[in-house]
């Protein structure tokens, strides 16, 4: 068989997957729930303030019902245990506890864990109840709402759109087919395909995101302005409804246009065809299986070396056969998946060289890959100039070494006293063809591997950042779904060493991984779209939120803002959680006077620098409460997996819909506050 | 509250704040106001009076600043009421690119009326503000009439109790303000109660049982129409089969002044300009063509 080309996929954070979900819901009521809980007492202390000749509408409008009342209280009570627990140091948050990288380095973002700890868990439950009294007027009204009633609101906006003859700025979209950027710039025939399926997404978001803005934002102050709103409050129409319906409206037109482009699209990839580099490198859909990235050397605290590149994505392990430093991805458990209807599992990897030495002309370097199971657990070298990992039992490894040998003198036909090199036989063992029976070799070498769960290929020579593959027999797998071993260990590791002397071997998390299977182009290209949609979903919320109580152009901007620092969530957070390497802005006003380098180190005991870095610390701190406020759009970017290549999970995208919901759902119930407030003729 | 009360308001105040509060207009103050079952009601009064603002107090359209309004013996600020409320804006403030089918198709749908039932009353209301032949037109090709009797429909898709008109005849013709006057006392015929404003002091003395004359926000004058207008100093004597002689002239004066009356006049009575109009429309329907001959000395003009 020949190699699956690799897929080069950054991945700087995994995706949610539904594992993730119980630990972003606990974070959801921590977020959510102190802007509930400021919302709730806010909220209280207005009703309780109004003047008892108020009329009684006003009155009605801001109930407050006991069990808001009930709510409060008990939020309150929790948060004032949390501070209680936080000033006596008890319940921390073990589980989600990062530290900091102090030297700037990429620290890979990872989704929030549920934690039973006191603090966190103190903080949900104050979160929950919070949530819970401010939301009560919102799911009563909820309550309330009828389908057909939105139904008509939604259609409304959709007959608006396209009467207004909003389809001809959607005709843009044609104009990268019309004009193909292969025109203008000269793409490598492999890139040919990741070319255009980026710069269609980026047409699409462009073309469709500018106007869902427009849309929402212009929508309910207009019909104030022009008081069409006053023919459908006078109607039995509850506030949210008018705002719920507005939003499926538009949702549900750009959702229409969105599959249209899709299509589109996908017609256009399929009526001018692939490149045959391109179809080999990045026209299918991988289901990879991906394992956690550790590094390990003689010394346990070992994290890999950083080179100096200023994109730290990448850990490096030196190359030189003495060398003990290992990339290891482990497998905490093997999916069924691998082991059934297959003879082997191809494992794809590609790689960064460093080059400390100019090496050989036109020759890479060389890698031994070692993958184990539970029952070949393996341990680093004691001798300074000892390389070699060696089993953790010996006398297996010894028998394995044994049955090796006398797998290959049978093979060959020789007796039991001739010298064999086991390793150089089955490092040209070939897997059949499907369909195929197994050589003699794939055989032999598939019943040792299921024997002892263990398979080595050294050798393997591979070129800075090009695709390699190998093929591990599938005994392996089955191996690693028996019974027995060292139960600490992972079910499976891959450890990657470099044999090279005096090159460097860049590695991360998302380079190496196990290919389960594919899936087809086209279903990943339409699956990639879910993704827009969560973000025209957001963009059209936020938009119809604030155009609740601003004015069109006023929540325009403030729409477009708060979505457009999405795009810059991980810059943020590193600003909020003080992670940036420059500092922050006072910081960075102090270095411009000084026409220092923004690298440059501040000194600690200067005064200035001291009252920098505590305006920055105040920074940090507003900045921690506006993060909440802004989408995390990288999470819906798939455009990566389809452009290179890899299938898109189903579970993401339900991760996707369900945070969408999480995010839309705070801003909803704040529109219905605001709507159920406003005069509407006023 | 009485049963047959639809509408009642109760120290009614409006009052208008600038961003810091400050008081800028108090635009209606302290409206004590009752609407029975099955009455026309009118609103009367200048412009800034506060009419417009009461409907709007009314429909929730405004909060009150103190004081309450009740429609149906709900607050104002329920939701539900407006379940059998009707109301038509002073402008037809409806969605122009849509056409009167799907127009009252929309409104249909805000009441949660079942298809069947929409389909039904949109092609019976249609036909009833005479819209047959322009059903499929867009709202933006209308005249402001046309508008106008679109926004009747839709204010009677739900089957109202109480409708509530703001300036209804604003933009109609002479037929068509003839239409809607008729229209709004077959209402009333069928037991629902209208609430209505207008500056058309014609309009409202013809259809209304009761008004309320409001003035810078107060409630300066409130009671039924004929009692309101009655001028109980006068008499009106009217006949029919006797012409204008001084004979005649002479006998009447010599009646009236034995009962210590006095003659202010004597003369044929005349009608309105509109039942003029109408009527020379409706002749001219029965029979077309030009009708109209200049005075002669022989035949005087009948203005005089």
């Amino acid at each position: 068989m020949t190699p699956t080309l690799f897929g080069l996929l950054i991945l700087e954070r995994d995706p949610y997957v539904l594992a993730d979900a119980a630990g972003l819901v606990q974070a959801w009521f921590q977020d959510a729930g102190g802007f509930a809980a400021i919302g709730l007492f806010v909220y209280i202390l207005y009703a309780l303030t109004i003047p008892s000749e108020q009329a009684e509408s006003a009155k009605s409008r801001a109930s407050v019902t006991t069990f808001m009342l009930v709510m409060a209280v008990v939020s309150l009570l929790l948060y004032v245990g949390y501070v209680v627990l936080l000033a006596g140091g008890k319940g921390f948050d073990i589980t989600n506890f990062r530290q900091t990288a102090n030297d700037g380095s990429f620290v890979k973002a990872v989704a929030p864990k549920f934690s039973l700890n006191l603090q966190p868990m103190a903080l949900m439950l104050a979160g929950l109840a919070a949530v819970l009294g401010i939301g009560q007027p919102f799911a009563a009204n909820v309550l309330k709402m009828r389908g057909r009633r939105i139904w008509a609101l939604a259609k409304l906006g959709f007959k608006e759109a396209s009467r207004a003859k909003l389809y001809w700025v959607f005709l843009l979209f044609l104009l990268p087919f019309l004009f193909p950027a292969k025109w203008y710039f000269l793409f490598k025939a492999e890139n040919e395909l990741r070319s255009t399926v980026s710069i269609t997404a980026y047409a699409m978001n462009f073309v469709l995101l500018l106007p869902a803005v427009l849309l929402a934002a212009f929508s309910i102050p207009r019909d104030i302005r022009d008081q069409n709103i006053y023919t459908i409050v006078t109607k039995p129409v509850e506030r949210f409804e008018i705002v719920f319906g507005r939003f499926l409206g538009y949702a549900g037109l750009l959702s229409v246009v969105l599959l249209l482009m899709t299509t589109v699209g996908w017609l256009y990839i399929l009526t001018t065809g692939v490149s045959k580099e391109a179809e080999a490198d990045t026209y299918k859909a991988r289901v990879p299986v991906r394992g956690k990235l550790v590094f390990a050397s003689r010394k346990a605290e070992f994290q890999g070396t950083n080179v100096g590149r200023e994109f730290d994505y990448r850990k490096y392990i030196a190359g030189d056969p003495s060398s003990p430093q290992r990339a290891v991805w482990s497998y905490p458990r093997v999916p069924n998946s691998l082991t059934r209807d297959r003879d082997y599992v191809p494992c794809e990897f590609t790689f960064d060289i460093f080059r400390m030495t100019k090496g050989v002309e036109n020759r890479g370097v060389d890698l031994t890959v070692r993958v184990t199971t539970r029952q070949a657990g393996q341990v680093p070298p004691v001798d300074q100039k000892d390389g070699t990992w060696r089993w953790a039992d010996d006398a297996r490894g010894q028998l394995y070494a044994k049955d090796a040998k006398d797998a290959v003198r049978k093979l060959s036909g020789l007796g039991p006293n001739d010298d064999v090199n086991a390793e150089a036989v089955f490092r040209y063992a070939e897997p059949p063809p499907p369909g195929q029976p197994p050589s003699k070799e794939w055989a032999a070498l598939n019943e040792l591997t299921e024997k002892y769960g263990y398979f080595e290929i050294a050798g393997k020579e591979i070129f800075d950042y090009h695709p390699e593959s190998i093929n591990i027999p599938v005994g392996l797998f089955k191996n690693a779904q028996q019974p027995g071993g060292d139960a600490t260990l992972p079910a499976i590791s891959i450890a990657i060493k470099c044999q090279t002397g005096g090159q460097m071997l860049g590695v991360a998390e998302g380079d190496l991984y196990l290919l389960e299977g594919q899936r087809l182009f086209a279903e990943n290209y339409f699956k990639t779209s879910f993704g827009l949609w969560c973000r025209l979903c957001i963009l059209v919320g936020i938009a119809i939120v604030l155009s609740t109580y601003l004015a069109g152009v006023i929540a325009l901007l403030g729409a477009a803002v708060t979505f457009f620092c999405g795009y810059f969530g991980d810059h943020i957070a590193d600003m909020a959680t003080g992670n940036s390497s420059a500092g922050g802005p006072f910081r960075a006003v102090n270095s411009l006077l000084k026409a220092e380098q923004p690298t440059a180190q501040a000194d600690p005991g200067n005064s200035l620098a001291k009252l920098t870095d505590g305006g920055d610390l105040f920074f940090s701190w507003m900045v921690r409460r506006f993060i909440n406020v802004v989408p995390d759009l990288d999470s819906y970017s798939w455009t990566g997996y389809l452009s290179e290549g890899f299938s898109v999970p189903l579970e993401c995208l339900a991760m996707n819909l369900l945070t969408t919901v999480g995010y839309l759902l705070p801003w909803f119930v704040l529109s219905f506050y605001l709507m159920r407030s406003r005069e509407v003729a006023a | 509250m009485a049963q047959d009360v639809i509408v009642e308001t109760r120290n009614l105040t409006k009052t208008y704040r600038d961003f810091w509060g400050r008081k800028k207009k108090t635009a209606l103050n302290a409206l004590d106001l009752s609407i029975h079952k099955g009455e026309i009601f009118g609103l009367l009064g200048p412009n800034g009076s506060g009419k417009t603002t009461t409907i709007k107090l009314l429909l929730g359209l405004l909060f009150p600043t103190t004081g309450d309004a009740y429609v149906f013996g709900e607050s104002s600020a329920n939701v539900e009421k407006n379940e059998r409320i009707g109301y038509l804006p002073e402008e037809s403030y409806l969605y122009r690119f849509l056409n009167a089918e799907e127009t009252l198709d929309f409104y249909g749908r805000l009441f949660n009326i079942p298809s069947s039932v929409r389909r039904k009353r949109a092609a019976e209301l249609i036909e009833l503000v005479g819209l047959g032949n322009d059903k499929k037109r867009i709202l933006r090709e209308y005249s402001k009439g046309m508008r106008q009797r679109i926004g009747l429909a839709q204010a009677l898709i739900n089957d109202p109790d109480l409708i509530i008109l703001d300036e209804p005849t604003s933009g109609l013709d002479p037929l068509g303000t003839a239409w809607m006057k008729e229209l709004i006392l077959d209402l009333r015929k069928k037991g629902k109660t209208v609430l209505m404003c207008s500056h058309r002091l014609d309009d409202v003395q013809d259809v209304c049982d009761r008004i309320a004359i409001l003035f810078n926000g107060d409630l300066q004058e409130q009671g039924t129409v004929t009692k309101l207008v009655e001028d109980a100093q006068r008499m009106q004597i009217t006949a029919t089969g006797l012409a204008l002689t001084d004979a005649l002239k002479h006998d009447l004066d010599a009646v009236i002044k034995k009962h210590g009356g006095t003659l202010d006049g004597f003369g044929h009575p005349s009608t309105t300009l509109e039942k003029l109009f109408l009527r020379v429309v409706d002749e001219s329907r029965a029979r077309p063509g030009r009708r109209y001959l200049p005075p002669t000395e022989a035949t005087p003009a009948a203005k005089s």
